[in-house]
């Protein structure tokens, strides 16, 4: 009982480490060198499908580019080392600049048109490479290779083979720590947060389209890096070691490995060193067992060894831990503000000005030139039957659709025809009809996730952990916690977010918004699908929102709920406004009777 | 245990439905029938549930609890395809027609389930063309082109051709002027008369209790009022559902 | 004009391609990676029955119909139905698609075989290019084809009930249509379809089991040119790759096609990321 315990109190990197020590240690641990060898091309593997697994599996863009990647980084780190200069560090930095350079370069098409796109082109580049080796046969060596490779040099001592073992170990080690890093950070949720729904990410400010290209460039570094190694250890190069067999080799170990895991290549890079790629009968099923591996991998395992490694663990934990402070989310107690809890930080809201919007779908006409204001410390409702536009006009100006005229402003700037993470890091934030959360981030990532681009911290402050990093995480930390006890909800913070019942995730949305401290606040049909109880809790958090100041824009079903709580309503019938008030002037306009309701003067007595 | 159909017996029964989408539950006991020749018109707020069980008495919506029986046969668990050959027809709310396709491209796809080649099947357009004089001018012009009124005598059209014995209208008279709701309404009371049983959902109240045989209403994904047309009539329970004081 | 001649049978055969993946775009909205090795399949079906077996030619277009028509359906259960989502089904497709490069090494080798073609093989000159009647063939057949299903989509109500089904599954669930069969029909479909022209391809591509990855590529090219779910696009991109292609080989040096294909694939993504022939749609939330 105890040890288990104990061992759940250390740090996560703690077993990482202790292997990443027995890695390096190997060769005195008394292994042959065949294991040693095998060990070598396992590292190198593990660094290329632990790029892919950057932009496959964490921000779900399947790009097969790797193989390309390492085939520059080893084909120049070859060439330089006999013709300029031999020395590995510097061509290690060397091939994976040239590395992102062919990331950028195939992935900013790629990435235009969307998933397809970039497999294809990346699946494309990986064809070309015999076709460039061909091309600058001159420098390459072409069909026959490029032989001569010199033993490396490291600030000018020759180093032996096992030195060069110990530098790919410390090097595999190295990107294996910036990948932990990484994605444990900030951005680490927003790679996923992207991947699930890039709707959710755009309204959280992140830019979509540069989020992945990024994912890919990085992807590429440990590529480049991996290439470079292996031209110093094999010391030949020949086309077919980079061809489509190896895209789909670290495909299958990022796969086998787990896609969506950090630590997962390098297991998936070791089984498929150990296995399939050591023996030599293997070669010609090679094609025929990865394909059924694909095939399988892509139907049946959900996320690789790391996955089914995750659910034992959590199955064991469970067992060994007593059920009384077992969180289970099905059981979770109703969730709402705590009466007792920290009030809201005052907010600044900003004035939001709909001018004379318009907008049609092909002959469909949504919006007819609404024109409405919204002003801070109101609640300022909009509804209308069904169709009515409530909901475009949400779109319009989040910036997901464009409008044909009018304007939009925020404050005193203007945000018309901005993009969607424009909007929202001008400080437009928004809940959705149907909760947006990623698997797998627990609540507190999850609400965190707000805090992404309005106080952004760059990667590198991430990877390197500077100390502002740890300072803005910690004051995020502490921010979450915060509002995750205004929304009585601090006590779930470390259970799955998308497990969690409709009106708790709703309550969750709600604090993911204000954790970026919006000036304005759309709530799109917060209610729906809440039992009274809960409509009541939120009720209780709209207002607390309205009193710190902000500006709350709720588009809502129920009429009930508008009329208590709203400040002005704007009443919306096929795409125009046809009465706006306060609640009571609302309740008996005669048009709002018979439009929106359809019930008649004489229906009513 | 399916009975054969009888003169009392209605046409279609839901009991206890309760359906939704993934995990956000719209309807939670709802329970309703139309019988041939008849109008239930099914009444209630934004969000109410009324889509959602329409939507699973199509089978598009998975019936989470209750059943779904038709001429005394249940079916609850058959496919949505199959339960247009059974006679279930539903306009969906929205107009939502092929628009890239044209009016003829539309009816004839209306027609799927009978089992006719297309020669014959034109013919078969003959009586909605009739019904709806517009639409047979511009047969051929892309339906996404149409009036929002000409969409909806679309849809209804395209429903008819599969000779539904239950034809179930989401809000026909939704974004349309006053004018053409009042040919929507004439076009729905006719149907009536032809002995097809309508299960209609309308947020035009006063106009839908005028063709209404019955009427039910739905709150939060419940039952709150289950009457025959002629009770509800200048009572005040209807609006005091819209506007939630009944709790 | 013998380039052109050359490259408009080539660009035929990335038509075809294209066409496939078309279908089971239109069909499913998804992109199927192992369709080009479906052709490839083909292609082999036809040297072994024309080489191999001697079979009579008739006999061979139905074996290849009927075979690659099942391993399509094979397909279709075990890559498509039991996964949701493009982005899985690139890694289920792709698995499908590396089966089947490897199936054929296993059983036909690495060697480039050449196919005989089906009829006359006789070369004559046309407007002043040489051209094969293999060639010609190709390229007739292919338009005839694509105007064929073009025709055929529009007209008989199976082709209507499809495009109703890309254009809106729930409605039409709603008028009957059953949404899962059709589907798998036209799925089937590209692999009957791949069966019935690998005779017509083969004498123009030869048979090496690394052509499907190539054909699949530029294929893609194709698809990418001419907008996804256009028929008339796929074919229209299909030769305008191929006479690339030919062209950059007859004026530029025989290592640059394939290069020049990427290029334009590049240029065609940057500035046109629909293709000539497709539609931006707004985004919805």
């Amino acid at each position: 009982m105890a040890l288990p315990r104990q061992l759940r109190a250390l740090p996560s990197w703690t077993i990482p480490l202790v292997l990443a020590v027995l890695l390096v240690a190997a060769p005195w641990l008394g292994i042959s060198s065949g294991t040693r060898r095998l060990l070598l091309l396992t590292c190198i593997l593990a660094l290329l499908s632990s790029g892919l697994n950057l932009s496959f599996g964490y921000t779900g863009e399947l790009a097969l580019g790797q193989a390309a990647m390492y085939a520059t980084g080893a084909y120049l780190t070859g060439y330089l080392a006999m013709h300029w200069v031999n020395d590995l560090a510097l061509l290690v930095l060397v091939a994976a600049a040239a590395a992102l350079v062919v990331g950028l370069v195939s992935g900013v098409p790629g990435l235009r048109l969307g998933g397809w796109s970039l497999a294809m082109t990346s699946f494309f580049l990986v064809l070309l490479v015999p076709q460039f080796l061909d091309l600058l046969e001159h420098y390459t060596g072409g069909a026959v290779g490029m032989v001569g490779i010199p033993r490396p040099r490291l600030f000018g001592a020759e180093l032996s083979s096992l030195d060069m073992y110990v530098v790919v170990a410390l090097i595999t080690v190295c990107w294996f720590a910036v990948m932990r890093n990484l994605i444990t950070s900030r951005h680490g949720v927003a790679f996923q947060v992207l991947r699930e729904s890039p709707i959710l990410a755009s309204s959280l400010g992140i830019s979509v389209y540069r989020m992945k290209l990024t994912a890919y460039a990085i992807g590429a570094i440990p590529a480049g890096i991996a290439g470079a190694l292996f031209a110093y250890v094999d010391k030949y190069l020949a086309p077919h070691s980079f061809g489509f067999t190896l895209a789909v080799t670290v495909l299958a170990a990022s796969i086998l490995g787990g896609a969506k895991s950090i630590y997962g290549p390098f297991v998936g890079a070791a089984v498929m060193q150990y296995g399939p790629l050591r023996s030599t009968e293997f070669e010609q099923y090679t094609q025929v067992v990865y394909g059924v591996f694909l095939i399988l991998a892509g139907t049946l395992v959900a996320n690789g060894l790391a996955g089914l490694a995750n659910r034992a663990v959590a199955r064991l934990a469970a067992r060994w831990r007593p059920t009384s402070d077992a969180v289970v989310a099905g059981e979770a107690a109703p969730v709402g503000p705590a009466p007792d809890g920290p009030a809201l930080p005052p907010l600044t809201g900003a004035r939001l000005e709909v001018t004379d919007v318009r907008k049609r779908f092909g002959g469909l006409q949504a919006l007819g030139g609404v024109t409405l204001t919204a002003v801070p410390g109101q609640i300022t409702a909009l509804i209308g039957p069904n169709g009515s536009g409530k909901t475009t006009l949400l779109n319009v100006i989040c910036g997901y659709y464009r409008i044909d005229s009018g304007s939009i402003h925020l404050g005193d700037a203007e945000i018309t025809g901005r993009s969607t993470h424009d909007v929202a890091r001008a400080g437009v934030a928004r809940t959705f009809q149907t909760p947006l959360f990623p698997e797998h981030i627990t609540v507190r990532e999850a609400v965190a996730a707000g805090a992404y681009s309005p106080r952004h911290v760059g990667m590198p402050a991430a990877i390197l952990r500077l100390p502002h990093y740890r300072r803005a995480a910690a004051a995020d930390r502490a921010e979450v916690d915060d509002v995750l006890r205004l929304v009585g909800a601090a006590r779930l913070a470390d259970v799955e977010a998308a497990s969690l019942p409709l009106g708790t995730r709703r309550l969750l949305e709600v604090a993911r918004a204000l954790v970026a401290r919006p000036k304005v606040l759309l709530l799109d049909e917060v209610a729906s699908g809440l039992d009274e109880d809960e409509i009541e809790r939120l009720a209780e958090l709209i207002r607390a929102i309205r009193a710190a100041g902000t500006t709350v824009i709720l588009v809502e079903h129920n009429f009930r709920l508008v009329l208590d709580q709203a400040d002005a309503i704007h009443v919306l019938a096929q795409g125009e406004l046809i009465a706006s008030g306060t609640p009571n002037e609302i309740e008996n306009h005669p048009r709002v009777l018979s439009e929106y309701l359809g019930v008649r003067q004489e229906v009513r007595p | 245990m399916s009975s054969p159909a009888t003169v009392e017996s209605p046409l279609l029964e839901v009991r206890g439905l309760a359906s939704g989408y993934g995990d956000i539950r719209a309807v939670w006991d709802a329970s309703l029938q139309v019988r041939a020749g008849e109008i239930t018109v099914l009444l209630g707020r934004n969000g109410a549930g009324k889509t959602t069980t329409l939507r699973a008495v199509a089978g598009l919506n998975r019936a989470d609890a209750g059943s779904v029986v038709l001429r005394g046969r249940d079916i609850t668990g058959v496919p949505p395809h199959q339960r247009v050959r059974a006679g279930i027809g539903l306009v969906q709310e929205g107009k939502r027609i092929f628009r890239r396709r044209t009016i003829e491209e539309n009816l004839l796809l209306g027609g799927y389930t009978r089992g006719l080649n297309k020669r014959k099947l034109l013919v078969e357009l003959d009586p909605i063309y009739e019904m709806f004089p517009t639409l047979a001018q511009r047969r051929h012009v892309a339906s996404g082109q149409l009036s929002g009124g000409q969409q909806q005598m679309l849809a209804i059209g395209q429903a008819l051709m599969a000779q539904p014995s239950l034809l179930m209208l989401d809000e026909p008279s939704g974004g349309l002027a006053p004018s053409v709701v009042a040919e929507v309404m004439a076009t729905v009371a006719a149907l009536k008369a032809t002995g097809i049983g309508i299960l209609l959902v309308e947020q035009a109240v006063a106009a839908a209790l005028e063709v209404a045989d019955r009427v039910t209403v739905l709150d939060v994904g419940r039952v709150i009022l289950d009457r025959p047309a002629a009770d509800v009539a200048g009572s005040d329970a209807l609006a005091d559902a819209y506007f939630g004081r009944l709790r | 004009m013998t380039p052109i001649w050359s490259g408009l049978s080539i660009g035929a055969v990335y038509a075809l391609i294209a066409i496939g993946y078309n279908v089971v775009f239109i069909a499913y909205t998804t992109f199927n990676f192992a369709h080009a090795q479906l052709m490839m399949f083909a292609i082999f079906v036809t040297y072994w029955g024309l080489v191999v077996a001697q079979l009579p030619v008739l006999l061979i277009f139905a074996i290849a119909a009927v075979g690659v028509g099942l391993i399509a359906l094979l397909e279709e259960f075990v890559a498509i139905r039991p996964v949701k989502g493009a982005h899985a089904h690139l890694v289920t497709t792709l698995g499908m698609a590396t089966l089947l490069d490897g199936t054929t090494r296993l059983i036909w080798g690495d060697q480039v075989l050449k196919v005989p073609a089906v009829g006359s093989d006789a070369t004559f000159t046309l407007l002043g290019g040489r051209i094969s009647a293999p060639e010609v063939v190709l390229v007739v057949s292919v338009v005839a084809i694509a105007v064929a299903m073009i025709v055929y989509s529009r007209r008989s109500l199976t082709g209507l009930a499809l495009l109703a089904m890309a254009e809106d599954r729930d409605a039409a669930l709603l008028r009957g249509i059953n949404v899962k069969r059709l589907a798998l029909g036209a799925f089937v479909f590209t692999g009957v379809l791949a069966g019935l022209t690998g005779p017509l391809v083969g004498p123009k591509t030869f048979a090496v089991s690394t052509l499907a990855a190539a054909l699949a590529l530029k294929g893609f090219v194709a698809l990418a040119i001419g907008g996804f779910g256009s028929l008339p696009g796929a074919l229209l991109g299909g030769f305008l790759v191929g006479l690339v292609e030919s062209l950059t080989g007859r004026w530029l040096g025989s290592q640059l096609p394939t290069i020049m294909v990427f290029v334009v694939l590049l240029l065609i993504l940057m500035l046109k990321p629909t293709g000539l022939f497709g539609t931006t749609r707004e985004r919805m939330v």
